[in-house]
């Protein structure tokens, strides 16, 4: 268990953030993390859809299940999180 | 006694030349100082500036400039037209005067670079005059705005911004040290006297002259229109300079000091005259939208400029002209977002009928910033005003020191520019960004962003609210809205609702 921030850039936002988070969270608990400076301040929410995590210009998104510790991900690398059907 | 005309005995006179008995030329005139880049002195004796003028005649006009401002801000004292203009008005003001008025004290020693090791005498000359000139550029713009204090006490940020951490006031700092407080006499003329004053800021005051004419703030207009007369003879430094630096074979040295000026001035452009033009400015007063005045100075005139001296537009010229549809945009939503992080009161200006405004001039606004509005509109409309708040920081280039930022909604592109470097990963705005770190990385590269220091454990207690304390920012001066949501009203679909919300 560690703090690790991350950059944010959120589909449909038009700035990067800083987004705390931890090695023990699950991508989706990274999403959720990143969402809450996102959806709802300025992209509308989108019911029914999920947010999916992938590296900046990546084409696959990590498992929805995986610990950030358990991938390569670096502290600070811009991480994608993009709405996807369930 | 008949006087000499002056063009009898000027270039006699400023000639100020000699041959150095005691120290040798070398150690009166490093090349880290006077940036000559290898070119002989004897070849600088061509440098010719346009503007000729002598010490009396200076003297005389400034005189007679100084009187004609001072006067017409005495007679306007008492009028009512501060309290009377529009709030976003007041916040063109703050804004003006906190990120340039003590910036106009360190062109004072900018000019006083190029005063002691300018290699040509009609540099070392010109940049005497610009200098007294930059002094009382920073003494106007310190004292006028010290006067609207007892009435607005952000107005003491035309004093207290560059002394703080305030990010903006870092951006601003880090862009001016790098233009001309660290650099030689030669990068000085042409960075900040051809690049940043005869590029942009010289059209920056006759822009923000004829704004202040038309919302009647007639003090503002003269000071300012007092303030461009100077500016527009010592911006002639640069020009000579760059042509001498051509006509020795330094052309290639001499383009990436424009294009590294340019880059970074159009950065501090965006961020201040955009959001002024499109949206601070009540919508009745607007002439010009921001991108056509960029299309109509800077590419119009600006451009001719540089070829005119033989130089080659900057390899991102079609880049930097694509960014005047969406950079501007993109800082002004940042800076409504963050707005306690700030010194001025941003107008949000997006009313039903400047959304229509903004859709005319910038075809697609609604589908793409418009729909972060929208959010925060309907956040406004249900009462929900703390969601129209941030609980992070966004994340700054490690260049222009401003949030990395551009089209949000169905024109989606914002994207991480990134760069590792030595160990560290560096976050850039655009390729633009980018690569003027990448020219001197030694340079730049010890800088910590606000983002950076946060990390770093600079910034206690860890929070937004620790954040806001380390810019210097007290309660009562902290940014809201100029119009205290009033705009959003004009959404609401009954107007009896108004009431009941
Ligand atoms: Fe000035
Ligand atoms: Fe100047």
């Amino acid at each position: 268990m560690a703090l690790f921030p991350v950059i944010s850039n959120f589909q449909y936002d038009f700035v990067l953030q800083l987004v705390p988070v931890d090695t023990d969270n699950t991508m989706d608990e990274v999403a959720a993390a990143a969402a809450h400076h996102s959806v709802g301040r300025r992209v509308a929410a989108q019911p029914g859809k999920i947010v999916r995590v992938r590296r900046q210009g990546g084409a696959d998104f990590f498992p929805r299940a995986m610990r950030l510790g358990e991938t390569d991900i670096k502290p600070m690398e811009t991480l994608e999180f993009i709405f996807c059907e369930a | 006694m008949p006087m000499l005309e002056r063009a009898d005995w000027y270039d006699i006179a400023r000639d100020t030349n000699w041959t150095p008995k005691y120290v040798s030329q070398e150690a009166l005139f490093p090349d880290v100082m006077t940036g000559a880049q290898g070119v002989p002195m004897a070849q600088w004796q061509s440098y010719d500036e346009p503007y000729k003028t002598s010490y009396p005649e200076y003297v005389r006009v400034q005189r007679e400039k100084d009187a004609g401002a001072y006067s017409v801000k005495a007679a306007l004292e008492r009028s009512n037209i501060f309290a009377s203009a529009d709030p976003g008005w007041h916040s063109i003001l703050k804004a003006h005067y906190g990120s340039l008025a003590v910036g106009e004290y360190a062109a004072m020693s900018g000019e006083a670079r190029m005063v002691r090791f300018g290699q040509a005498p009609g540099m070392r000359n010109m940049a005497t005059f610009g200098m007294l000139d930059e002094n009382r550029h920073a003494q106007l713009q310190l004292y006028y705005p010290h006067d609207l204090v007892s009435k607005d006490r952000q107005f003491d940020w035309a004093q207290k911004a560059y002394h703080t951490n305030e990010w903006a006031a870092i951006a601003v700092r880090h862009t001016l040290d790098d233009l001309f407080m660290a650099r030689s006499a030669t990068e000085t003329a042409i960075m900040l006297t051809f690049a940043f004053e005869t590029g942009f800021t010289n059209m920056q005051f006759l822009g923000l002259a004829a704004d202040a004419a038309e919302t009647g703030d007639y003090t503002f207009a003269s000071l300012v229109s007092s303030i461009q007369t100077d500016e527009s003879r010592h911006a002639q430094i640069g020009g000579p300079a760059l042509e001498v630096l051509i006509a020795n074979g330094r052309k290639a040295e001499a383009q990436k000091l424009v294009d590294v000026a340019i880059a970074r001035t159009w950065r501090l452009f965006a961020i201040l005259t955009g959001p002024s033009m499109d949206y601070y400015t009540p919508i009745e007063h607007r002439k010009q939208s921001f991108k056509e005045f960029m299309q109509e100075w800077i590419v119009g005139q600006f451009e001719r400029s540089l070829i005119e001296l033989g130089l080659d537009l900057p390899w991102y010229w079609d880049k930097m002209i694509a960014e005047f549809e969406f950079q501007h945009h993109a800082y002004h939503l940042g800076l409504w977002f963050w707005r306690k992080t700030l010194w001025w009161n941003p107008a949000a200006a997006v009313t039903p009928e400047c959304r229509a405004w903004l859709e005319e001039k910038y075809p697609g606004w609604n589908d793409t910033f418009g729909k972060c509005w929208d959010v925060i509109t309907d956040n406004l409309l249900a009462g929900r005003e703390d969601l129209t708040h941030p609980e992070t920081l966004p994340v700054l280039c490690n260049m222009s020191q401003i949030p990395i930022c551009a089209i949000p909604g169905n024109g989606w592109n914002v994207k991480d520019y990134p760069l590792d470097y030595e160990g560290r990963t560096y976050h850039f705005n655009s390729e633009i960004d980018r690569w003027v770190f990448e020219q001197d990385p030694v340079r730049y590269r010890d800088h910590m962003s606000l983002v950076d220091r946060f990390l770093a454990g600079e910034i206690q207690p860890p929070t937004l609210a620790g954040a806001l304390a380390y810019m210097g920012l007290s309660p009562a001066e902290m940014g809201d809205d100029a119009h205290k949501y009033a705009w959003a009203d004009a959404f609401r679909p009954d107007p009896l609702a108004k009431s009941a919300a």
